[in-house]
Formats: C-alpha cells, sequence, structure tokens
C-alpha cells in the first residue's frame, strides 16, 4: 500500500481527518453536517487526483511489474471511489425532500464515462450519423438523463427534418427535469407534470409516430419507461445499479432513499438471468441500498482492505459523526468507529517513515488511543537525538510521563555505553532521574580521584538550580567551585565551602580522605585560615573516618601505610594549626 | 495576492536548502535541494520553480518540479553549499558526501567522509555543517567533536575532540577562524580555530534550565547578532560582543524551534520553524523605524554620530517588542516543520508530513 502515490493519499487525507476532528468537537447540527459532506467531498477529490497519478504512472512506466501494481490499486481505488459515491448519497449527503435521483444521476455519470466518450468520436465524424456506434451512443447518453446532448446527436442525424424526428425532440424538450426547477417545485408537483409528460410520450407512441424508425421508437419506448425495452438494452448500462438509477430516471423519478432496494431487486434478476454473478461490489452496494451499513463496512473491511484499513476507517469515522452508526460498544471494547481507526493507525504505525501520522490518528481514539500510543513509543527504535527529542514532544503534549522517562533514560544509557558521560548526564538531567544521575555523578568523582582533573567542565560549570537533583551532584559542582575558589586564592571561601562539604556528609567515604588533604596546603598557609572551632570540627571528621575504617573487616577496604601516614601527617597538621589558632584567637587584636 | 504552493512529496523532508545564485548576477534563486530522514532509503532530490524572471510573459509558477533524486545512507541532517554548484550533505551515519552539480543529470556524487562522526569506533549522527566561505567546512554531531574539512583532502584538517560535552546541533562561521556552536544543553560556545586548545573561548547559557538549542543563525549583515532557537520553542537573540545571558527571550512556538533564518538581504526580517507544525515571520521592520528615530536623537544631543550598526531592531527588541509583527504562514498547523530556506522573495519549508511549501513572501526582494 505504501508506494509514493498512496503515501500522498495518507499525507493528504491525514489533514482533512484532523480538521474534521476539530469540526466535530467545536459545531453542531446543520454547520456540522455540511461540514460532513464537504470533507466527505475533499477525501473523494484526493482520491480521485491519486487515482489520476497513477493512471499517469501506470502510462510512463517502463517498468512491467510497477505497471501491473499500478493498474491492480487503480482498481481498488476505482471501486472505493464507487462506493464512497453511493454511501455519500445515501447516508451523508441527505436532501431535505428526500429525493435522490439527480444525486444518482450524477453518481453513474461520473463513473460510467463511455456514452461520453462514444458521443464525442461519433461527433467528430465526417458522417456522424452513419457512424455504427451512433445510437449506441445516443442510448447511453439517454440512459444517463444527458437530455441535450441526446438531443444535439439527434439533430446530426439526415432525417431529422423528418416529423417523427421532430416529435422526438419537442417530447425530449419537454421532458420535466429536476434542475430546471431549481427545487421551487414540490415533489408531488413534480410527479404530476412528469406523469402529464409521460402520458404524452404514451399516446404519441401508441398512435405510431415512429414506426418508421425502429430506433427512434426503442428511444420512445424508453422514456415511457417500459419495462421490456429495458431489458433489451440493459447491456448499454453495464451493471445492475446503472440500470435502476437509468429505470428510476424514466420510471419512478421521485424515489426516495428507503424505496429504492424495491427496484433493485428486479435489476440484479435481470443480470442474473443473464448469467453474471454477484461480485463484492455489487453486494457492498446492494447492502448500502438496504441500508444495512454495518454490513457495508464489514464487507468493505474484507475486500478493500488488504494492506490498508484506509477506506473503511475514514469512510466509518463520516458515518458514525454522521449519527449513522449505533452507537453501542463492540463485545470486544470500543465502538466500531475506533476500532477500524485503529486498524488503519496500526498499519500506518508498522511503517517506518508514516508512523507520526498514525499517532495523530490515535489521538482520536478515546478508550483505547492513549494505550497504544504508549506501547508503540516503548517499542520505538531511537537512532539519533533527533528523533528522540521528537518523541519526547510527543510524549509530552500527551503527558505520557513514563515514557519521557524511559526515553531519557534509554538515551542516556546509549550515551554511557559510548563513553559520553557529558551528554548521559544531561539526559538523566532531563528525565530528572535521581538514581542514574548519582551513579553517573560517582563514576565522575572515581574519574577525578584517579586524574585528579576535571571533565565536562561546560556541563558541571554550568548545571544551575538542576546540581541539588542528587546529594552527590551538588557535592561535585560544590567540589569543583572549591578548586576554583582556590585556584583564585580566595582561601577563606575556599575553606569554609570545603568545611560545609565534609559537614553536610555530602561526599561519598571514600572520598573523604582526599576531601581531608585537600585541607592540607590550607593549615599549612602562614596565616590561620581555619578558626578553631573548624579544626574541631575537621579533627572530627579525620577521627569519624579513621574509626570507621579500623572497624571494617574487609582486608581490602582498610587503610594502606601510604594512607596511615598521610592521616597522620593530617593529623599532626591539624593539631599544629589549632594551636596557631587558639593563639590568634587569644591575642587582643590591635586595632 | 500570490497563493503558497504545496506539494506532496512522499517523503518527511528533514531539510530544505536553495542553490545560491552569484552574488553580482541578477538571476534568482529557483533550484533548491532537499534531504529527507526515517524512510527505508532516504534521498536528496533536487528541485526547480519557475520564478518567472527569465521570461516576463511567463507567469510565476511555485510549484516545485523535481530534477532528480539521489539515495543517501541513514537520515539526511544537513545540507550545505560550499560553491554554487558543490553541496555537502550530512548523515546520521555519521558520513559526510559532496555533490556536484551537473547540467545532465543533475547531481553527480563526488566525494564521501565515511563515519567521520563516531565514538568508540560506533557512528553517531553527525548532526551539523557550516561553510566558511572558501574550501573549508565545519561539521559536529552527536560525538560533540569539530571536525573542520577542507573539501580537497580525505583527511581532516583538524579535530576538536572535546569541543562539547553534549551533542552540538547546529554551528556556523561567525568570522573567518570563530565558529559559534548551540548545544543539546542550552549552550552557545565560540570557538577559535587558530588556537591550539579544545576549549571555547566564550561560553553563552540561555538559562538555568539548561534546554537544548536546535538551531542558530548569524544576522547576515551585523555577525556579531545571532539568533537561536530552542527545545522549547523559545527565539533567543544574542549579541555576542555583550552578555553572557542572552539579550532577548521572545516566546515563540509551542515545541521545538528547528530552524531560524535571517533574510539574507533584508535581515529585518526573520523566520522560525517548529516542530509544532508552524512556519512564522518576524517582522521587525517597524521596530527599525523606531530605533533609527532613537539613534538620531542621541546623536542632537550627545553631537555624536552613532554607527549604523548599531541600529539593528534585533538589538533593541526588548524596548519595541510591541512594534515586532508575527505572522504564521502555513494555513493549518499539523506535522513538525524540520526546515526553512529563504532566497528573495520565496521562503520554502519542508515538512514530516511529506510536504514542501513554496511561500511567497512580498516586498522583501
Amino acid at each position: 500500500m505504501h508506494n509514493p502515490v498512496t503515501r500522498k493519499l495518507v499525507n493528504e487525507t491525514h489533514n482533512i481527518f484532523s480538521m474534521l476532528q476539530g469540526q466535530v468537537a467545536s459545531s453542531t447540527g446543520q454547520h456540522l453536517q455540511s461540514q460532513l459532506v464537504l470533507s466527505s467531498k475533499q477525501y473523494r477529490a484526493v482520491l480521485k487526483a491519486c487515482s489520476m497519478e497513477l493512471i499517469h504512472l501506470a502510462e510512463t512506466t517502463r517498468n512491467e511489474q510497477q505497471k501491473q501494481k499500478c493498474e491492480e490499486q487503480l482498481e481498488i481505488f476505482e471501486m472505493i471511489q464507487l462506493i464512497w459515491g453511493f454511501c455519500q448519497i445515501l447516508f451523508i449527503e441527505i436532501t431535505p425532500d428526500g429525493l435522490l435521483l439527480n444525486q444518482l444521476l450524477d453518481w453513474i455519470k461520473w463513473h460510467f464515462t463511455e456514452g461520453k466518450q462514444l458521443a464525442v468520436e461519433v461527433i467528430h465524424d465526417d458522417l456522424p450519423a452513419q457512424h455504427p456506434a451512433y445510437w449506441e451512443a445516443t442510448f447511453r447518453l439517454l440512459l444517463q438523463g444527458e437530455i441535450d446532448s441526446v438531443r444535439k446527436l439527434l439533430s446530426l442525424n439526415e432525417s431529422f427534418q423528418n416529423e417523427a424526428f421532430l416529435s422526438v425532440d419537442e417530447l425530449l424538450r419537454k421532458m420535466p427535469q429536476w434542475t430546471h426547477y431549481h427545487h421551487a417545485l414540490s415533489a408531488a408537483e413534480f410527479d404530476m407534470k412528469w406523469r402529464h409528460w409521460r402520458e404524452e410520450c404514451q399516446r404519441r407512441y401508441e398512435e405510431g409516430h415512429y414506426s418508421a424508425f425502429p430506433d427512434l421508437e426503442t428511444l420512445v419506448m424508453v422514456l415511457c419507461g417500459d419495462e421490456n425495452v429495458f431489458s433489451d438494452i440493459k447491456d448499454m448500462c453495464g451493471t445492475w445499479y446503472h440500470l435502476l438509477v437509468s429505470k428510476m430516471l424514466f420510471q419512478n423519478p421521485t424515489v426516495r432513499a428507503a424505496d429504492l432496494h424495491f427496484y433493485a431487486e428486479t435489476c440484479i434478476e435481470e443480470f442474473n438471468m443473464s448469467g453474471s454473478r454477484m461480485g463484492e461490489l455489487d453486494n457492498i452496494l446492494l447492502a448500502a441500498i438496504q441500508f444495512d451499513i454495518h454490513q457495508v463496512i464489514k464487507d468493505s473491511s474484507v475486500f478493500l482492505s488488504t494492506g490498508s484499513w484506509w477506506f473503511v476507517a475514514h469512510i466509518t469515522d463520516l458515518l458514525h459523526h454522521c449519527g449513522q452508526l449505533d452507537t453501542q460498544n463492540l463485545p470486544y471494547g470500543s465502538n466500531l468507529r475506533e476500532f477500524l481507526i485503529l486498524e488503519y493507525a496500526t498499519s500506518l504505525m508498522s511503517h517506518k517513515s508514516l508512523w507520526q501520522v498514525g499517532i495523530d490518528y490515535l489521538d482520536y481514539c478515546t478508550v483505547f488511543g492513549r494505550t497504544y500510543v504508549k506501547q508503540f513509543i516503548n517499542h520505538m527504535v531511537l537512532d539519533n537525538e533527533k528523533k528522540a527529542q521528537k518523541l519526547l514532544h510527543i510524549c509530552q503534549e500527551r503527558n505520557l510521563q513514563d515514557e519521557v522517562q524511559t526515553i531519557c533514560k534509554v538515551m542516556g544509557m546509549k550515551s554511557l555505553r559510548l563513553g559520553r558521560l557529558g551528554s548521559a548526564l544531561a539526559w538523566f538531567l532531563r528525565s530528572k532521574d535521581v538514581t542514574a544521575t548519582s551513579k553517573l555523578t560517582e563514576r565522575l568523582i572515581e574519574d577525578y580521584s584517579i586524574c585528579s582533573k576535571f571533565q565536562y567542565t561546560d556541563i558541571l560549570d554550568n548545571l544551575g538550580p538542576a546540581m541539588f537533583l542528587s546529594n552527590r551532584l551538588t557535592f561535585l559542582v560544590k567540589y569543583r567551585e572549591f578548586h576554583k575558589l582556590y585556584e583564585k586564592q580566595e582561601t577563606p571561601e575556599a575553606a569554609s565551602l570545603l568545611l560545609s562539604l565534609l559537614e553536610a556528609r555530602l561526599a561519598p567515604r571514600t572520598f573523604w580522605i582526599t576531601l581531608l588533604q585537600d585541607a592540607m596546603p590550607l593549615l599549612e598557609m602562614d596565616k590561620v585560615i581555619f578558626s578553631s572551632s573548624q579544626t574541631y570540627v575537621l579533627m572530627h571528621c579525620l577521627e569519624e573516618l579513621r574509626h570507621e575504617l579500623d572497624s571494617k573487616t574487609d582486608i581490602s577496604k582498610k587503610l594502606t601505610n601510604m594512607e596511615k601516614d598521610k592521616l597522620d601527617l593530617l593529623q599532626l597538621c591539624l593539631t599544629r594549626n589549632l594551636s596557631k589558632a587558639i593563639k590568634e584567637e587569644g591575642t587582643i587584636k590591635s586595632s | 495576492m500570490e497563493e503558497l504552493n504545496l506539494k506532496f512529496v512522499s517523503q518527511k523532508i528533514s531539510k530544505i536548502k536553495w542553490q545560491p545564485v552569484p552574488k553580482q548576477s541578477l538571476k534568482v534563486a529557483d533550484t533548491f535541494v532537499t534531504g529527507s530522514w526515517d524512510d527505508d532509503v532516504n534521498k536528496i532530490c533536487l528541485w526547480k520553480v519557475n520564478s518567472g524572471v527569465q521570461d516576463e510573459n511567463l507567469q510565476r509558477d511555485l510549484e516545485p518540479q523535481k530534477i532528480c533524486e539521489a539515495a543517501i545512507e541513514g537520515d539526511v541532517t544537513d545540507l550545505c553549499y560550499v560553491a554554487e554548484d558543490q553541496l555537502m550533505v550530512t548523515s546520521s551515519t555519521g558520513s559526510v558526501c559532496m555533490f556536484k552539480h551537473n547540467n545532465h543529470t543533475g547531481l553527480e556524487f563526488c566525494s564521501i567522509w565515511k563515519g567521520l562522526h563516531e565514538m568508540q569506533g560506533e557512528s553517531v549522527s553527525c548532526t551539523c555543517i557550516g561553510n566558511r566561505g572558501d574550501d573549508m567546512v565545519a561539521t559536529s554531531g552527536e560525538d560533540g567533536r569539530l571536525i573542520i574539512l577542507n573539501i580537497n583532502q580525505t583527511k581532516p584538517v583538524r579535530i576538536q575532540d572535546n569541543a562539547d560535552s553534549c551533542t552540538i546541533n547546529s554551528l556556523t562561521f561567525l568570522t573567518q577562524s570563530e565558529i559559534l556552536t548551540v548545544n543539546s544543553f542550552g549552550q552557545l560556545k565560540i570557538f577559535d580555530i587558530r588556537r591550539d586548545s579544545d576549549q571555547p573561548v566564550n561560553i553563552f547559557s540561555v538559562n538555568e534550565d539548561n534546554t537544548p538549542l536546535h538551531c542558530v543563525d548569524k544576522h547576515p549583515g551585523q555577525p556579531h547578532i545571532v539568533a537561536a532557537g530552542g527545545q522549547d520553542g523559545m527565539l533567543t537573540i544574542w549579541d555576542i560582543r555583550k552578555d553572557k545571558y542572552p539579550m532577548t527571550l521572545l516566546e515563540a512556538h509551542s515545541a521545538a524551534m528547528w530552524e531560524v533564518k535571517f533574510h539574507p538581504s533584508n535581515p529585518d526580517h526573520l523566520f522560525t520553524c517548529s516542530e509544532d507544525g508552524s512556519l512564522w515571520h518576524w517582522d521587525g521592520s517597524a521596530m527599525n523605524i523606531l530605533t533609527n528615530l532613537v539613534a538620531f536623537c542621541w546623536v542632537e544631543r550627545m553631537y555624536t554620530i552613532a554607527p549604523m550598526s548599531e541600529s539593528s531592531p534585533w538589538i533593541s527588541v526588548e524596548s519595541s517588542r510591541h512594534k515586532l509583527e508575527i505572522n504564521s504562514l502555513l494555513p493549518n498547523k499539523s506535522l513538525p516543520v524540520n526546515s526553512l530556506d529563504i532566497q528573495d522573495s520565496i521562503l520554502l519549508c519542508g515538512t514530516d508530513s511529506e510536504t514542501i511549501y513554496t511561500v511567497p513572501v512580498p516586498n522583501l526582494c
């Protein structure tokens, strides 16, 4: 289904669909009804345009296989157009007076064009009346109610000046036609005029005006609505539904939709007798005439949705909003409309590129749409960041928090795997994932302990409030700040920051040795940086660390000798600093 | 009033670009190239519109006609012309290709830099490319590397490994030696390629939320004024000589802004497009009258002549934002608009609903 031409159909009708759903939500009554008719026409126009393009493609392509595919697709499109046009007349564009012959004629004219083509051929002949298809063209046009064209053809006959021809021409001219009255007439008035006219036809026929011209006689018999003559020329209709419309034109022009199926049966029989069997298309149209919409949808689903549910999904949506479907729920969940739209959306979601359209359709499925969206998003391949950003937007628009988390996590883990820790951090921060952020920060702290160099500073220095997401991260950022202060020789600020880091116990215990060591150069300065009370805090931290490490039974976690020496040295520095601090604090400052 | 043209092309368009016309010539741009994404086989296509200039009698027809196409491995992520007939294409497979225009077949493949952007042997998306106006181009990607290529050499001229901790989403040359990048952490960075260090000369942040930035464009006449668009749809205008933070934050689209562009010859006009399916025209010309007026008063009182370059409306937009006229150009919102480009009086954009819009923008020549 998803070749370049049908993809246009998918995308173009998506716009019509979305627009219509908006209208459904905002308007009611007459206005909505006219919108529905408009949308139905728009869908059909797009379908027609795609058919034209397929025809063009089939004609121009040199690839036999592609040509065949085009033709198959084209055949399906033609059938869909036929059914859609018919359904529009019966269920969507209902005229106030319930009369539908004019629309049916338009429908027939639109889909059966042989008559017109023949007529063009005949007219362009040097001797039109001698053309072998002269009478066939005339009858075909007559059966479609193209009265003016029939008169034109008759006027080309060499015997036109004969009285019989002039008489027929007069009858045709006088034939009452709805379009001429612009609905200024009531159905009963029109019926009266029409009966009057038919009596005139019958009278002239019985008087034997036309016996010299057998073809002309047949023509007048058609005008009289003679049952037998229709049997004779039914092949010019080709199908029972064409025959039905033609018969109605001359037998019962004020027929109502509800009565159509009475007449349909005889037409079908007419064709059955000559051996042609009812195909799927016939059954669908017959079901429509019988107002069995569910059967229409069911048969169309089976017959026309191989590869795509495009047709049934859209027509069912229209019929649903027209109030033509009973809103009862299906035994398996939601209503018919939603069921079919879900099918269509699913077929789009399985396409590599059309899934965005599918998501939009799912939005209009109130019962299951959301669950489907979630499922599809969870199975989407996240090739690159841009796609991930687009998916995130889709989730955020629909407030799918869990899926947002998942996407960020997947992207973060991918970055992690590729050794892009900065990017991973950005993803975890985005989803406010505390655990992952803490884990990652620990790795960053570890990296620092190993190489004594800060990495990803472009991120760390610009985190802003995001650093408060995890204690570990807060620590890392503050620790980096300490180093920056120290480098700038703002020692008192650096010292108090270091102290607060220890006091707040944000750092992992294993990092305490590093922190305490960082205090050493500050302790060794000539000026007293840490006051006595601050020194007590540091000493307390040192003891706590020692105590904890000593209590560990695991040998590997115990201190190495070198580390022990370091701590001893630190102890010494602290003691010295304490004495210095007490001394200075005890001295009365000379002002 | 001429209507816009909408063409369904059966491919989601990720990037769209006019072929440049020689500066001195009187020709009007009529050929452009598009790149697709997220398809089984992605393509670049060459299109032509009838701009109606060559022949006075011919009605201008905005419907683009396809001239040729070429398959690209991976998603097309960015397009860039190095000369009038040399096109660079970047892809999500981390590769960069070069094509040359050719009068017979349309586009002719020239060379490829395969797997230029990779991490630990795994290729990652090359997200953007910018040209310097000569044979040099810069590319970057999800690996945060900044790579300088000479189109005549197979080996990169320079690789800045740790240019960014995150993904660089867009870049542009500010001067011959300075490159401006925006990344997924909401930062704008300036690199000086003359320096040995990988570190940027300057880092600017939009705000404390670190919302990713997706696109950037510099003012054609005043390269210190740049406009950037973010994940939240915000338009930010910066004077990179001055502030650490953007000088102006303009709330714009309701979702990610994918591309921002100044009109090349009429930079009082700005165009943006977004994930929310909209395409906007920002008309700052009314503000310009105001700023010129202010500049004039200033001159009167201080007896100094303010340099004309100071009178860009985008700098003073904060004080006169009510004069800024914003128009939405597309008839109805649908799927995301991924890319736009403007030359003369025709604006192009490509969308995820597989359409190309050619929008006439009158009075902008």
